[in-house]
């Protein structure tokens, strides 16, 4: 193994990880391993289903069994499934019965969930060898296979990171010449930005699966931790401050439409999409295909959400400058799957610069694959801030307990909503759903194992 | 029948008495046993019994609102008229639409900045909140309402036809008014359709999962984390599998005891 | 022979005659009619001319909040066919709910009519615990349920999940308890004299069912296939978990296409809402076909 790559890889446990293009050099594919003979056999594949592209993906089924069957003579099946629930569903009755797909594509944060079921199989070095070599991978994509190097589940398949989306009319009136890097100055160009029906920001309060996100970064800009080890720290100052920020764009900025207290992501895409707000953060390259067909077509940017958190003018000691939970999707093999050989062969067409390429191109899905990322970004200078975002992207803790705090951490900004749309959540109320929270978080992290 | 209901059941009468979780699920027949370690958790240190409350209201409460929806629409479709039939199947049409289709185009009409908010603050009245607060709770009702009534309408459509010829001739000698021929001879002749359509209408209410689940989504207001939404949240949320069955018997049992007390006092099980 | 007793569906049937039968069975004087009816009708149609508008809408106007589109498209129900896959969804369906509905309201039927017309220890037994079955919620059986289908694979080496009949016996199950009991309460409420008067004449237990009771409980057997039916037809706990790509249901295919994925662009509400129109059309149909077995019964049937 690369010397050079190892102790890179270690870095990046530690917390420090880069967007290490340079290592290309120490990847390649020195994992000369033959395809498995496959005839006759048949591997499940359990994906998500693609609500926007549902035909390409259908033909890209098509056309990638085709490959595989071409290379190993084995017939790829794909099943689908709708969401999340679906799918942690579906693992459940899998993991009951000891059958089911053989490679699942999960969501980045299901890892853990998946990892502490000990279903899924662990990628040894020989593993890695077969889908093409851990260096293939962007090192940054790598973080959340697994709670440490030796024991990871995980296999990068397409990276989603989040990033900002701006009305580039819109910030040229008021002069702003781009967006903020400090959460402080971006809600002062919010408040520049609001007024004429228009909003500095488009936030969607309601939302399910975003709000956690904006706290997690905040917290974690800060230097503080949500969860360290065992225990969990929800009741810190810190989140406090994360969610008074979060909040305080609505009750005391005034920056966002007050119907935004009832709004998901999506109607907060469709805000920023007919051109009533300035910013719309936590979004991915997939809101493209939505607003190349809006009124600000053409009028528009990404860019990094700021990295700097409430309260301070520039990066505190000790506080990790995170853009983005790492994020898209995982790949992992089931234990039960009789034909591993075949699964991690599939795996390395996956994630080949061919497969990738098309994904791309097809999806608007960005690679993992360190070579395709490269050759993707210099051709294109628009995926910059996507690139950007990934390279700063942390993962979130690695316990089974996450999926739960996750949602503790959601639960609270539910909660607060009466008290939002009335113009104000109080310290105390804030606190004591914090406390909740907290206790919640902590029940399931002692629960681990 | 007893694979599908009597060997699940007990399947999951073991599981409930198991420290069943993410961890254990693998080799879920290795799970530690925890006796009713579940039960008391879910008595002791989960909402079950807020949920347990917040689903019998709302079961009561809707069922009460769909009857005399029912009960109307199947009355006034029993004379023939022109496009009797149409409006029969529109009747139907709410129940046939599937339930998370139901709950999306309501909370996209719900939502600040939707119609009902905007058409209610154009006449003059601010609404606040639907889907989130205390109101969430009426929201819940209301959408219920709507998709559920016909079930009470079908059941009664067919009680109705059982009325005997004889008697409507009767009642037309008698020169009755339509208030006392209802009250007084028709009515009697649908206690027994209605009595089982109200026992129907509220379990269907109260094992109604996908329309809180959709409408609100997860995590959800506490004013509408109804018993089946509990239940769904330990299990696939925080993935308590041996809790969350407990929880699922706690809410049969409970569900069981005035069950019975109702039959008892409409004598439908005997004659 | 009384004026009662004409069949009311004869052509032979004056118009006169018709119209006087009509007053008989009259329960609401015209103007109150009109009044509930118009209101329920309002009450359905209301919202769903807000998912008709919507269909034709773009997504972004729906997602504003618009009732009447600013634009009108066709599309949604074009493009619906090959994004959805409705047409298999449908099918597939058609079969399980057909299937459900059918055999549920059959075997609903003759064990109603053994509860109802016979006496033995149990009965009422029997009876309740049909009742329990329905308030089992659904969340508490699909793992064990789950658990018997796949046991059912590797120690029988019966297929079971994946197929169109394990779904069917599912909703069989749950169908059967509620379609059981919306026939015992319907055939208590049916004279026995008839029945008595064959049985004296020396028929059997099968024929007074087939000749005398099916006949008259028509509206009750409608009924509670409609419910079997719908229960098949709406499912998406049991169908998530025990259909594939195959025997995918249409409220599945639905419910696919309706989820939101985490971080994605904006729901296609047109093509959503589209879709639930017509998934909701066949039932409608069907109901339309079927509904005039829901008059009849005594009226019709009976030959005193």
């Amino acid at each position: 193994m690369c010397s050079k790559k190892k102790a890179n890889f270690g870095a990046l446990i530690a917390g420090v990880a880069m967007f290490a293009l340079a290592l290309t050099a120490c990847g390649g594919s020195n994992a000369s391993t033959s395809s498995p003979n496959g005839a006759g056999k048949t591997i499940n594949v359990y994906f998500g289903a693609d609500t926007t592209y549902g035909q390409q993906q259908q033909q890209w089924f098509n056309d990638v069994s085709a490959a595989f069957e071409k290379q190993t003579g084995a017939k790829v099946n794909f099943e689908t499934y709708a969401s999340a629930n679906d799918e942690l569903t579906k693992i459940q009755t899998s993991v009951v019965s000891n059958q089911g797909p053989d490679i699942y594509s999960l969501g980045t944060t299901f890892t853990p969930t998946a990892y502490s079921t000990g279903a899924f199989v662990k990628l040894t070095a020989d593993a890695w060898n077969r889908i093409g070599g851990k260096n293939k991978f962007i090192p940054s994509t790598l973080g959340i296979s697994g709670p440490d190097a030796n024991n990871q589940i995980g296999i990068p398949f397409e990276s989603r990171p989040f990033v900002m989306a701006y009305n580039t009319d819109l910030l040229a009136k008021a002069g702003i010449d781009k967006p903020a890097t400090t959460w402080d100055r971006l809600g002062a160009q919010a408040k520049m930005l609001t007024g004429n029906g228009v909003y500095g920001m488009a936030v969607g309060y309601k939302d399910n699966f975003d709000p956690w996100k904006y706290i997690w970064a905040m917290d974690r800009q800060s230097g503080h931790a949500l969860v360290n080890g065992k225990t969990a720290k929800l009741d810190d100052p810190a989140t406090l401050k994360a969610y008074q920020t979060y909040f305080g764009w609505l009750t005391k900025d005034h920056v966002v439409d007050p119907a935004s207290v009832g709004w998901t992501n999506p109607q907060a895409l469709a805000a920023f999409a007919s051109g009533k707000a300035a910013f719309f953060p936590m979004t991915t390259a997939t809101s493209m295909n939505t607003l190349d067909k809006s009124a600000v077509k053409g009028k528009y940017k990404y860019a990094l959400m700021p990295t700097v958190p409430p309260g301070a003018t520039s990066a505190p000691s000790g506080g990790t400058p995170v853009a983005s939970i790492i994020s898209g999707d995982n790949i992992v093999v089931a234990q039960y799957s009789k034909n591993q050989d075949l699964d991690f062969a599939f795996i390395k067409l996956l994630t080949d610069d061919a497969q990738q390429k098309i994904r791309y191109n097809t999806f608007g899905q960005l690679p993992v694959n360190q070579a395709t990322a490269k050759e993707l970004e210099t051709s294109n200078p628009a995926l910059a801030p996507f690139v950007a975002s990934a390279a700063a992207s942390y993962a979130t803790p690695f316990t089974g307990a996450w999926g739960n705090i996750q949602l503790a951490l959601v639960n609270v900004v539910v909660q607060a909503i009466p008290s939002l749309a009335n113009g104000s959540v109080s310290d105390t109320t804030l606190q004591s759903l914090l406390a909740d929270a907290q206790k919640t978080a902590q029940d399931a992290l002692s629960r681990s194992k | 029948m007893v694979t599908i209901i009597v060997v699940p059941i007990l399947i999951a009468l073991y599981m409930s008495v198991l420290g069943l979780d993410q961890y254990t699920l693998r080799q879920w027949l290795n799970a530690p046993f925890i006796g009713v370690g579940n039960y008391v958790e879910a008595l002791t240190q989960s909402s079950l019994l807020k949920s347990f409350w917040i689903s019998i209201s709302f079961a009561v409460i809707s069922t009460a609102a769909t009857i005399p929806l029912g009960v109307g629409a199947a009355i006034a479709t029993q004379n023939r008229f022109r496009g009797r039939a149409v409006v029969r199947s529109v009747f139907l049409i709410p129940y046939v639409l599937p339930s998370f289709v139901v709950a999306t185009v309501w909370r996209t009409m719900f939502q600040p900045g939707g119609i009902i908010v905007n058409g209610l603050h154009s006449a003059g009245i601010t609404s606040g909140l639907w889907l989130n607060g205390p109101k969430s709770y009426w929201t819940l009702i209301i959408v219920e309402i709507w998709a559920s009534w016909p079930l009470i309408y079908l059941l009664v459509l067919s009680g109705l036809q059982s009325v005997d010829h004889e008697v409507h001739e009767a009642a037309a000698l008698d020169g009755a008014l339509w208030w006392s021929k209802l009250r007084y001879v028709i009515f009697p002749y649908l206690k027994g359709p209605l009595s089982l359509a109200c026992i129907i209408a509220v379990l269907n209410h109260i094992n109604n999962f996908t329309l809180p689940f959709v409408l609100f989504g997860v995590p959800a207001p506490r004013d509408v984390q109804t018993l089946p939404f509990l239940i769904y949240i330990t299990s696939f949320q925080s993935f308590r599998f041996g809790l969350s069955t407990a929880m699922g018997f706690m809410s049969l049992i409970l569900v069981a005891i005035p069950l019975f007390i109702y039959l008892r006092a409409v004598k439908l099980d005997t004659d | 022979m009384t004026a009662s007793a004409l069949p009311r569906a004869s052509s032979a049937t004056s118009r006169k005659a018709e119209t006087r039968q009509d007053e008989v069975l009259r329960l609401l004087p015209n103007g109150l009619l009109v009044v509930v009816i118009g209101a329920l009708c309002a009450l359905v149609i209301v919202p769903l001319s807000y998912v008709i508008f919507a269909s034709l809408n773009s997504d972004v106007g729906v997602a504003r909040g618009e009732f009447f589109p600013s634009s009108f498209s066709w599309d949604s129900y074009v493009k619906i066919w090959t994004t959805v896959g409705l047409g298999r969804g449908i099918g597939n369906s058609l079969v399980v709910a057909g299937s459900t509905a059918v055999v549920s309201a059959a075997v609903a039927t003759a064990t109603a009519y053994v509860l109802v017309r016979f006496t033995f220890i149990g009965r009422v037994t029997i009876l309740r615990s049909l009742l329990v079955q329905q308030s089992i919620p659904g969340t508490l059986m699909v793992l064990p349920v789950f658990v018997v289908f796949f046991s059912a694979s590797t120690y029988l080496g019966i297929t079971v999940i994946g197929t169109l009949w394990g779904l069917s016996i599912t909703y069989l199950t749950f169908a059967l308890p509620f379609s059981t009991w919306v026939m015992v309460t319907y055939l208590r409420g049916l004279p026995r004299v008839l029945e008595e008067a064959a049985q004296i004449d020396g028929a059997t237990n099968l024929s007074i069912l087939a000749r005398i009771v099916l006949p008259l409980s028509w509206p009750g057997i409608v009924v509670s296939a409609i419910f079997a039916f719908l229960l098949g037809w709406n499912d998406v706990l049991f169908a998530s978990v025990m259909t594939n790509s195959d025997t995918r249901t249409a409220a599945i295919a639905l419910q696919i296409f309706g989820a939101t994925q985490e971080g994605g662009a904006l729901p296609l509400y047109g093509q959503m809402m589209a879709a639930a129109l017509v998934c909701a059309t066949p039932v409608v149909l069907l109901y339309l076909i079927f509904q005039r077995n829901l008059v009849g019964g005594l009226t019709a049937g009976a030959v005193k």
